[in-house]
């Protein structure tokens, strides 16, 4: 187990500046995602600290080693990458034990490890197959299993799950996580699935344009967003974040006007952005919903089992929010929504920050 | 019925033509050196006199007959080991990460000698080879040699000359086949060969040996075939000589037919050649057929 610490790390691509000088630090064992939209940095930094990629100024930190100029087997890494990148013409066995023979490792002891770590991953009825006759989940576990095999202190994972089904994907998921708890090794990964980072992570880095938008815990991302950023990328169907302006004892959409308490700091007659995630406008079916209440008419409904997405306008702006699975509801309809006003989120509607 | 049956056929109609083309082209001559190598003073007698396999048992007595063959398998196994050593060595260096400009002009570069036609190759290294040539006198230069050595007429050296010309002629196209096999291995593998601890050669005999290998086996029959055959670079170059010294099967059937004028021997040695072709050419369709799987 090993911390990581990234210092002002700065990757140029000849004139294009792609990273601006990110910090970063990941405490021994904690498993931290890179999170954010393609071309965000996030691969560019994991491959920055597997040492496949230089650094072009600024220190990675793995240890209390600075790594920048060594070779990436001498960084006490392992990677698991997107594409699996098996080597094709091995078996399984031969796919694992390759790096311990490189390093030189006693025959037996090989043996041992690539078998100890086949019965964590229970791949010891594929040992002999090769990488083609494998399914894409049995070959996600190998690559997993060449990665542990080496003992490493750092794990690095580039998108390991963006090639599985849904179904698999979640069962995957669900298998990273324990082998984190029962490995305990130090873990960056990278994805742009934001359940994915909220589902593993200790710690979410989450990243856009070469910059780093906010870090912290996944409840800190998911409830205390720094900017309309972060509120709008994480989350599940998204923020509804809409053009307001301050109103006396609320804010005013268009004609619309809801009831809240306004941040100090903004006065009346001034614009922002107002945030509000799906899970706090619910439908009134009856039941005490808390919130302010307002009559839309209902444009779409997703059916998702367990709840509906009620989709609908809110003076011309498109808004989701939330009903019971088993509440009677269609398009059309003329229903009473609730806006839970306490969980809203207010932005700075030029920089995009948070405005508290 | 019978209409059904005549539209079903139309395709094989329109086949026809070209079956005939090339069933003609290809099966009289074949045909005929086959019939001509178990007659003798065939073309020059008006009624040849058919002596079966006499010609192919002369020709297993003749020591000139196993020196070719023997020519043919040290000219073809060299210049397929040649050619595909320096083409993977520049195949890999013309795919190295180098500026896209300076890719392009080594590419070209590089591929020039397969464009050239055989005669002006061999009319080239005549020139460069000359005992008066630019090869003697820069050797002489740098003092490795200090007289000038004749390339092409020493007995001793002429095989190794025409191995250099035929290596040089024929490498571009094991570099261009390996170039588009190089090309399409994920660079993953490497990076993942990298974290493992792979050095250069690790990564060479793991990564991209064992993905080029349905290409390598491929391609070297392809140029096996070729080469084997191969005729104008050796008659123009060496022409067989200095004595029988580079000799190859394919010398040999045209100094018979066409500078003694024994056409029975000239075809029965050409059926040899065909023979031994048709072997490499069905463990190529088999190994074809193979990847296509």
């Amino acid at each position: 187990m090993s911390n990581i610490a990234i210092r002002n790390l700065v990757k140029r691509y000849g004139a294009i500046q792609v990273l601006h000088g990110i910090d970063i630090d990941m405490q021994p064992g904690q498993f931290t995602v890179l999170v954010g939209p393609s071309g965000c940095g996030k691969s560019t930094t994991l491959r920055m600290i597997a040492g496949l990629e230089s650094v072009s100024s600024g220190e990675i930190i793995i240890g209390d080693r600075v790594v920048n100029d060594l070779r990436p087997k001498d960084r006490g890494i392992a990677m698991v990458f997107q594409n699996y990148a098996l080597y094709p013409a091995k078996t399984v066995y031969q796919n694992m034990a390759f790096s311990l023979k490189l390093a030189r490792v006693p025959a037996d002891e090989i043996d041992k490890r690539v078998r100890d770590v086949a019965d964590i991953l229970e791949l010891h009825e594929l040992l002999e197959r090769k990488p083609g006759a494998l399914s894409g989940g049995q070959r996600q576990r190998v690559a997993m299993g060449r990665a542990i095999v080496r003992n490493p202190e750092v794990f690095l994972f580039d998108e390991p799950l963006s090639n599985l089904d849904a179904k698999l994907r979640g069962q995957m998921r669900a298998e990273i996580k324990l082998l984190h708890q029962r490995l305990k090794n130090t873990i960056v990964y990278v994805t742009h699935d934001q359940v994915e980072a909220m589902t593993l992570a200790d710690q979410i880095v989450v990243m856009r344009g070469g910059v780093i938008e906010q870090q912290g815990t996944p409840d800190e991302i998911f409830h205390d967003p720094a900017n309309e950023f972060v509120a709008g990328f994480m989350g599940s169907p998204p923020m509804n974040i809409a053009d307001a302006v301050v109103d006396k004892g609320g804010i005013r959409m268009g004609e619309s006007v809801l009831a809240c308490q306004i941040p100090s700091g903004v006065a009346e007659g001034d614009s922002l952005r107002f945030g509000m995630r799906p899970d706090d406008i619910h439908l009134c079916d009856g039941s005490v919903v808390p919130g302010v209440r307002s009559r839309v008419i209902v444009d779409l409904v997703e059916q998702l089992g367990t709840e509906k997405l009620v989709h609908f306008k809110l003076d011309g702006v498109p808004v989701i929010g939330k009903a019971d699975g088993r509440a009677v509801i269609q398009a059309g309809d003329s229903v009473e929504m609730a806006f839970d006003t306490e969980q809203a989120f207010f932005f700075n509607p030029d920089n995009g920050g948070r405005i508290r | 019925m019978i209409l059904k049956l005549l539209r079903q056929a139309t395709p094989y109609w329109f086949l026809l033509p070209g079956l005939f083309i090339l069933g003609t082209l290809l099966s009289v001559p074949l045909y005929k050196v086959i019939e001509y190598s178990l007659y003798d003073n065939v073309i020059i007698e008006p009624d040849p006199t058919f002596v079966g396999l006499q010609n192919y048992a002369d020709m297993l007595g003749d020591s000139g007959y196993w020196s070719a063959l023997f020519n043919t398998a040290v000219f073809t196994i060299g210049s397929v080991v040649g050619h595909l050593l320096v083409g993977t060595i520049l195949a890999m260096l013309v795919n190295a990460d180098i500026h896209p400009k300076a890719r392009t002009v080594f590419r070209s570069l590089l591929i020039l000698p397969w464009i050239f036609t055989a005669v002006v190759v061999a009319l080239n290294w005549q020139l460069l080879l000359n005992p008066f040539g630019v090869v003697n006198y820069a050797l002489q230069s740098i003092g490795l040699v200090s007289e000038p050595l004749d390339w092409l007429g020493d007995p001793d050296l002429a095989m190794w000359s025409l191995l250099i010309i035929s290596t040089w002629r024929g490498y571009p196209f094991i570099m261009v086949s390996f170039l588009s096999g190089l090309q399409s291995i994920p660079s993953e593998l490497y990076e993942a060969a990298d974290i493992d601890g792979a050095n250069f050669f690790h990564k060479f005999w793991h990564v991209t040996v064992p993905q080029l290998k349905p290409v390598i086996y491929g391609v070297a029959l392809l140029d096996l075939i070729w080469t084997f055959q191969l005729f104008p670079l050796v008659w123009l170059t060496t022409g067989g000589g200095p004595g029988r010294s580079t000799e190859v099967l394919s010398t040999l059937t045209y100094r018979l037919a066409f500078v003694d004028f024994e056409f029975s021997r000239a075809s029965t040695a050409a059926v040899t050649i065909l023979g031994i072709s048709a072997i490499f050419t069905m463990l190529y369709l088999i190994n074809e057929s193979r990847n296509r799987t």
